[in-house]
């Protein structure tokens, strides 16, 4: 870096910059921070639109109700499943393929790299894939949301472009060694990739975590996730706190709705700072060039 | 004659043993390709296969690539005005998203960088990326919420100031801005990333030199950053320009009201009302069809125009 004069033009300078910067911040934490104070507060600031960015007559109660609430907890566990099966699956699948695609020794290996890049650029739109899961009879089984995103390619090509990077002659050496290739998949490759599998661990678990849209149009209600309970309110074909519906004054559905928001995105939040130290480098390294 | 028999067999016989020691050494790799491949075949091809719907009659149980040829379907969408509305609502919006969400993240990135104290700099970045991981429809319910009329914030903030509270997510003039909004919220801090790496890509040696020729810190903006960094802002605008059909549909889908519908209905919206709400699976699949041959075009126009002008592309 250039030397830094304390002069009348860079302290300008100096201060509009970290103004840009806490601008963005605060345009990008404030709605999270409203929410959260708002689903600690009682009924009366609330409608009196009084609660900004501290709870105000703090209670719990938004957070009992939703508990009570028939189906939440089941909703959520069932989040939990999606998100624990879904990601397994994901990564084992990516993997497989990742591995071999990342020898481009490997006959044929043209041809699958083709195969997976094709699907970048058109896909089989909305209809047909609802149509293939319905012909699949996989409708209203929790297949019909896990199998048809078993492998993003974006996290893919991520993958294979990671293990491109590990030194050819450490896969020479173990052969010689007599290991074989799974061997050298698990003992070699799946420790020395550690940034990147945190990586695609995150956007797969954030993937299926977050996904509704695949659960609205494949399941019924009780293999709901969580997120269509924030969907239907949103959509506005539920109330949570019927007693209230309607009204103006529907205060304690106000704190339950945030209640809501606020479960259902605390633990991909919290997941995400262990995971983005990894990340970074897992994505600079094996990222898709452009 | 007998020597090249003998010859021609021998080289055989090298061939095969070759043959089965690559086989003996490559087999896993094959074993582990079974499963991935088929499902690449499976759910990514069939479903493109099954675009020639478009094409055909549905008859329900009779199988996803239905009974008999028609072009009826294909006729009727580009007869349709609720097609074409819905194809310029989609390009109206993409476009104003990508006029506003294009440089935000470039300016982003470039403040980033400049900041002088590294802790910042890192909770800056770090923070920024935090609203790209929650769902869409957490976005959606967080938007609901504060900018509710009878006790979001914001319509709080106006009436201070004497204004009527707004129903923002319902008035189809607060369609467009809102969505922007929304996107600038999820996606600067993420969409910042490729820049930054840019910058810090750049020779350092370039800022001292402008420094000693008496550059101020906006001139070396202007003269050093910007310039490096041209190539990469030119391959994302192209490429962003190729998927200018590929909107948040999911956002979409939930901002969606009948009051707000003439301006929100986009291409992926019709495709799923057509197809999901009202079960017109060809009609549906026809106008899908269409969304993803125009989107096929302009991702490899663009990709092949970005190879040729700065030689990157993205595969």
């Amino acid at each position: 870096m250039a030397k830094y004069y304390r002069n009348k033009e860079n302290i300008i300078f100096d201060t509009v910059v970290v103004l840009l910067v806490v601008l963005v911040l605060v345009v990008c934490l404030v709605p999270f921070m409203y929410v959260l104070s708002a689903s600690f507060s009682g009924p009366k600031p609330l409608t009196n639109g009084e609660v900004f960015l501290f709870p105000k007559d703090f209670t719990l109660n938004a957070y009992i109700k939703i508990i009570e609430y028939p189906n939440f907890l089941r909703y959520y566990g069932n989040t939990i499943f999606y998100t624990v099966t879904g990601t397994a699956l994901c990564l084992v699948m990516t993997i497989l393929m990742a591995f071999p695609l990342a020898h481009s020794k490997l006959k044929g290996h043209t041809f699958f790299m083709k195969l997976v890049v094709i699907t970048m650029f058109f896909s089989g739109g909305l209809i047909p894939k609802f149509l293939l899961v319905n012909s699949l009879k996989l409708t209203d089984t929790v297949w019909a949301i896990l199998l048809p995103s078993a492998i993003n390619t974006f996290n893919l090509i991520v993958l294979i472009n990671f293990f491109k990077t590990i030194p050819r002659e450490l896969e020479e050496a173990a052969i010689i060694d007599g290991m074989g290739y799974f061997g050298i998949m698990r003992n070699i490759f799946l420790p020395l990739s550690i940034p990147a599998l945190a990586t695609i661990t995150l956007y797969y678990a954030v993937y299926f975590w977050n996904d509704w849209f695949n659960a609205l149009i494949y399941v019924k209600s009780a293999k709901y996730p969580v997120m269509m309970i924030l969907r239907n309110l949103v959509v506005g074909t539920m109330q949570l706190d019927v007693s209230n519906a309607g009204g103006e004054g529907d205060t304690v559905s106000i704190a339950m709705k945030c209640a809501v928001i606020v479960t259902s995105s605390v633990p991909i939040i919290v997941l995400y700072p262990f995971l983005s130290k990894y990340f970074v480098k897992g994505l600079t390294i094996g990222g898709v060039k452009g | 004659m007998r020597g090249t028999t003998a010859k021609n067999e021998q080289i055989r016989e090298q061939k095969k043993a070759k043959r089965i020691a690559y086989w003996k050494q490559y087999w896993v790799m094959y074993a582990m390709l079974a499963l991935p491949v088929a499902y690449y075949i499976i759910f990514r091809y069939i479903p493109m296969a099954g675009n020639i719907l478009a094409f055909r009659r549905y008859v329900p149980g009779k199988g996803m690539f239905g009974t008999e040829w028609t072009t009826r379907y294909v006729e009727r969408f580009l007869k349709d005005p609720v097609f074409w509305k819905a194809f310029k609502n989609t390009l109206v919006l993409s476009l104003s998203n990508l006029a506003v969400n294009f440089p935000i993240p470039i300016i982003f990135a470039i403040a980033l960088n400049e900041l002088r104290w590294e802790p910042f700099k890192k909770f800056a970045q770090t923070a920024s990326y935090i609203p790209r991981f929650v769902s869409t429809v957490v976005v959606i319910a967080i938007l609901n919420e504060f900018l509710s009329p009878s006790s979001g914030f914001l319509n709080m903030l106006l009436k201070e100031f004497g204004i009527e509270p707004i129903y923002f997510m319902n008035e189809a003039e607060w369609f467009r801005p809102v969505y922007i909004f929304s996107e600038a919220w999820q996606f600067t801090g993420w969409n910042a990333i490729i820049f930054l790496a840019a910058i810090t890509g750049i020779n350092q040696d370039l800022y001292e030199a402008a420094e000693i020729d008496g550059a101020s810190r906006m001139q070396r903006i202007l003269h050093v950053t910007l310039p490096a960094i041209l190539p990469t802002i030119m391959v994302m605008l192209i490429l962003n320009v190729g998927s200018i059909l590929a909107l948040g549909f999911e956002k979409v889908l939930l901002m969606y009201t009948p009051i707000n519908a003439g301006v929100s209905d986009i291409l992926d919206t019709l495709t799923y009302r057509t197809g999901l709400r009202n079960s017109n699976y060809s009609y549906a699949t026809a106008i899908g069809l269409f969304t993803g041959v125009v989107g096929l075009i302009m991702v490899s126009l663009s990709n092949y125009i970005s190879k040729k002008t700065t030689g990157e592309s993205i595969y």
